[in-house]
């Protein structure tokens, strides 16, 4: 008698599982790339905010996008900062890498006998991009901002933001080449502008 | 069940004396911290970081410069701190410049850090100069950032940002001509 039952139960079940399962797959590759769901602008990238940028809180993760003629952060759950894309006096794209995992990830390596710790830390790093931003407030005061993208997506954001009307002065920079220790992380990319 | 009569008076008499302990420290705090208000003070611009001719990654630089803006912020030594290039800072009287120049950086790795933790440290070394106007000296040291062992390499400017203002806080600068006195002459 309850047999039926059980099967459409079941089936239900297995539905829900397979449309969440669909759901997170999609969702995840949209984390992979680094865009935004349903993001119709040019330009929209999820970053970290490192520090400098209007009144952003310090790590704070959320969106970069460029509409409008403005630079705009939309960290998560908190209201957006912008500034306007034509006071920017500069901008530089980078690259490094850092361990993953934070704090609860080096104390567990910590923890792990015999140093296998430090094993873990040899596999447990992730590259990713920077993009520093000079940009100046109606007082004319230089602010500078770094935010941390997915790797491969500053030089993007830079392109776009310098043709959205960003100034760049690259007189100034110091080609700088990779360090003497650990290469691969300290790679700094300076290209003309445009 | 009579033990929580002295238990309590233990617990309240232990508040009691935390809440004067605290009370006793805010009073001693203004005559040995705070300085006379009334007394004039110096302002200061932050100038952009000069990388000289150091390699160095613009994103340190930057790091510098805004944990450096923080950091003198937070010792609240000064009257106004102003950013380079802040038109506001133009008629303010007894206006110091701090420039830094970076005469030294070793890029380390977190990842080297964590595997060895006795190499891979981020260092950078520094040389801060606190101008008058004209262009007269009145501060000159060499301030050292280290990240050695835990944190990411950027944690080396902060760690930077506050020894520079650790170092000018703890130095003797002038004192600043009274208004009256200077009439805008700094």
């Amino acid at each position: 008698m309850a047999s039926p039952m059980l099967h459409q139960i079941a089936f239900f079940s297995k539905r829900r599982f397979l449309g969440g399962l669909k759901c997170m797959i999609v969702l995840s590759l949209a984390a992979a790339d680094g865009r935004t769901v349903g993001c119709d602008l040019n330009v929209c990238v999820r970053a970290r905010h490192l520090l400098g940028f209007v009144d952003a809180k310090q790590n704070a993760t959320g969106t970069l996008t460029v509409q409008n003629g403005k630079l705009q952060f939309s960290p998560n759950g908190k209201a957006a900062v912008s500034v306007p894309v034509d006071s920017i006096r500069d901008i530089f794209a980078g690259t490094q890498s850092r361990q993953i995992g934070g704090l609860p990830m080096t104390l567990g390596k910590a923890a792990v006998p015999y140093g296998g710790g430090r094993a873990i830390s040899l596999f447990s790093k992730k590259q990713y991009d920077t993009l520093t931003l000079s940009y100046v407030d109606p007082d004319g005061g230089v602010h500078e901002a770094i935010f941390q993208l997915n790797k491969g997506q500053a030089e993007n954001l830079r392109r776009q933001l310098v043709a959205s009307g960003a100034h760049v002065s690259h007189d100034t920079i110091v080609d700088w080449q990779p360090g003497t220790i650990g290469d691969e992380e300290w790679t700094t990319v300076y290209q003309p502008a445009g | 069940m009579d033990n929580g009569i002295p238990t309590r008076r233990l617990i309240i008499g232990l508040i009691a004396l935390i809440v004067a302990a605290n009370l006793l420290n805010a009073v001693a705090q203004p005559s040995s911290g705070r300085v006379d208000s009334s007394a004039p003070r110096w302002s200061v611009q932050v100038a952009q970081i000069d990388p000289a001719s150091v390699n160095i990654d613009p994103s340190f630089l930057a790091a510098i410069y805004e944990s450096s803006l923080a950091e003198i912020g937070k010792t609240n030594q000064f009257n106004h701190l102003f950013r380079d290039g802040d038109r506001t800072a133009r008629n303010v009287p007894n206006l110091l410049v701090l420039k830094t120049t970076v005469e030294k950086f070793v890029p380390g790795s977190e990842t080297q850090r964590a595997v060895t933790t006795v190499s891979g440290a981020t260092k950078l070394t520094v040389r801060i100069q606190l101008c008058t106007r004209k262009g007269q000296v009145v501060l000159e040291r060499t301030v050292t950032g280290n990240v050695r062992f835990m944190g990411s390499n950027l944690k080396a400017t902060h760690n930077l940002a506050r020894n520079v203002a650790k170092t000018i806080k703890n130095s003797s600068l002038p004192t600043p001509a009274s208004p009256q006195a200077q009439g805008g002459q700094l």
